[in-house]
């Protein structure tokens, strides 16, 4: 017993201090921060000084930082339901016994292994160009003028733009997911159902969807995470400075405590920044809690 | 060995049955043909010129195909730096997460002792909180330290915080792993008495080798493609991984007009993690889906 102490305070002492200094001290630090006025992130304590929910109040007066909020709900809702959706659909397409399973469970993965900024590179420079890119040629060769005219990166469409290519990329990897829910229902629902006369979609409505709540649940909070983190795309396209049409709240952040390059706008303050680190996290408890509350799974065991 | 049986699964041709599936693999072939273009496209992009690139004929070579492209975007546009750095932050941080984190689980998994249940906890909420909640009090304490000042200890500080950073994934991901080792050799071993640090590098360790190997794609992976902990706290330009040496590259191209070299170097930038996964795909496909919880 003795020597399994030693080796528990051999192999969980440094891990757990590294952990602690990574994580819980800086989440409590940034805490307390979103309460100061700090103008320099470097500044030293004697520096700080207290400004109640100052820095929260200041923030919800932003217009930009709101529009970055409205931006982060878009990007949840529209995109959420798009990837959760087409995800869903391909995972069920892919357990439907298609041939090449593998092959193209992999090549749907893909994009989630290769440098988001080489994925937006080839869409922005290519899909989405206005004179060679693919979508252009794409339309012009069915004749859909109006289609191919679209100037995907001007104010108007890079939203969609944006949200399309990001919601491309994330498929992959929430297909995996469900793909392993729905290897988890067994074989005799579906065989008995089909006995019964029922047809695939009514199959997928009355089995595979309930059976699948868990994993809904668990692919909204990943999906809110993801969500959350969202800069690089948004940083991509609109890579000078933050615009309204891509903005979102970490971008928004960043010129908070660097500055931003051209706009007079943002001011520098550390304490704002981690005030909407502190949102941001409040954002993922909303969404978790409210995922608990509403999709239960106690009714079925499976 | 162990003989597998063969289920008869899809070999059988049923007419009325493919029919149904129609649908599904015009999907299916729709959106793997769409990326497969993309990607040719883009190959064969860095390998034309630019005037090819802007007339809408890059499959046609017109102007001749230009390898040199690569050695220009090898060289000149220092991709060569930033893909040493990712390599040596990838590999150095793997190698310290499974030195760290493969004990850690073990412990986690195995024993009861104070706090075990609160830091299992802990580990997994952290896995939802966002980067910013902890990178600016970190900012602040390496620059107040002045630890990004000097190339050397600014290159440690990133590899400590991709490493710190990743220390609960890989955790979780391991103790999931642990679990399904039995117990009997290690109550084997500690009847010939053997010491339990001893028993856990010489007998678990490599016992959960299909687990390490698939938690280290992934971290290589992510770190790999790590942007926005390397775009606070890279100080020197020669210090950038590939994702932030391409993202300045995409802003100079306005000026310097080089878009084959562009797409030789997204190129350059996407076979490592590519080539990783095509040789490694079951164990990164198998990493998901085996191991999620409803």
């Amino acid at each position: 017993m003795k020597r399994n102490k030693s080796m528990i305070i051999a192999f969980a002492g440094p891990a757990t201090l590294i952990f602690v200094a990574m994580f819980v001290y800086p989440i409590i630090r940034t805490v307390i921060m979103s309460f100061f006025s700090i103008q320099e992130i470097t500044d030293p304590i004697s520096k700080w000084t207290f400004n109640g929910f100052g820095n929260y109040v200041s923030l919800m007066q932003t217009p930009l930082y709101l529009t970055s909020w409205v931006n982060l709900f878009k990007i949840f809702f529209i995109g959420g339901v798009i990837t959760l959706g087409i995800s869903l659909l391909m995972a069920v397409v892919l357990k439907s016994g298609v041939r090449g399973k593998g092959f193209f469970q992999a090549a749907i993965y893909l994009p989630n292994v290769i440098s988001s900024v080489a994925m937006a590179t080839m869409w922005i420079q290519y899909v989405f160009n206005s004179s060679y890119g693919f979508l252009t040629n794409f339309f012009r060769t069915l004749h859909l003028d109006g289609l191919a005219s679209i100037q995907w990166l001007d104010a108007d469409h890079k939203f969609w733009a944006l949200l399309l290519s990001y919601c491309f990329g994330m498929v992959g990897h929430f297909m995996l997911i469900w793909v392993s829910g729905i290897e988890r229902i067994g074989q005799d629902y579906y065989e008995a159902a089909s006995i019964d006369g029922a047809t695939k979609v009514g199959q997928f409505f009355y089995i595979t969807l309930p059976l699948l709540k868990g994993i809904l649940r668990t692919n909204i909070i990943m999906w809110s995470i993801s969500v959350s983190g969202f800069f690089l795309w948004s940083k991509l396209f609109s890579p000078i400075s933050a615009d309204t049409s891509t903005v979102v709240p970490m971008v928004y952040m960043y010129d908070k405590l660097f500055g931003a390059e051209n706009t007079g706008d943002v001011v520098r303050d550390a304490g704002s920044a981690a005030a909407i680190g502190v949102m941001l996290c409040i954002f993922i408890v909303v969404v978790f809690t409210i995922v608990n509350r509403l999709i239960k799974d106690e009714d079925l065991e499976f | 060995m162990k003989s597998k049986v063969k289920e008869p699964r899809v070999s059988s041709f049923n007419l009325k049955k493919e029919l149904s599936l129609v649908p599904g693999y015009l999907l299916l072939i729709a959106w793997v043909g769409f990326t497969a273009i993309v990607l040719v496209w883009v190959i064969a992009a860095s390998l034309g010129t630019p005037a090819d690139i802007f007339s809408g004929t890059v499959f046609e070579f017109n102007n001749g195909v230009h390898p040199e492209n690569y050695a220009r975007a090898w060289i000149s546009s220092n991709v060569s730096v930033y893909f040493m750095n990712s390599l040596v932050y990838a590999v150095t941080s793997c190698a310290l997460l499974i030195l760290i984190s493969a004990p850690y689980a073990y412990v986690l998994q195995r024993f009861k002792f104070p706090g075990c249940g609160a830091i299992k906890t802990a580990l997994s909420a952290s896995t939802g909180v966002p980067t910013i909640m902890v990178v600016i009090p970190l900012y602040m304490i390496v620059a107040q330290l002045g630890l990004l000042r000097d190339p050397t200890t600014n290159r440690i500080v990133l590899i400590v915080l991709f490493v710190a950073s990743k220390i609960p994934y890989t955790t979780i991901f391991l103790m999931a792993y642990f679990e399904n080792i039995s117990r009997s050799y290690e109550e084997a071993a500690a009847i010939d008495g053997c010491h339990p640090i001893k028993t856990f590098w010489r007998i678990v360790f490599p016992m959960a080798q299909g687990g390490l190997i698939t938690v280290t794609i992934f971290n290589f992976i992510n770190i790999w493609n790590e942007y926005f902990l390397s775009l606070m706290f890279v100080n020197n330009d020669s210090l950038r991984p590939v994702a932030l040496g391409l993202f300045s590259m995409i802003n100079g191209m306005q000026y310097s007009g080089d878009w084959s070299g562009l797409f030789a170097s997204v190129i350059i930038v996407f076979l490592p993690t590519f080539i990783l996964y095509v040789l490694l795909s079951k164990y990164i496909v198998g990493g998901l889906t085996g191991g999620v919880k409803g």
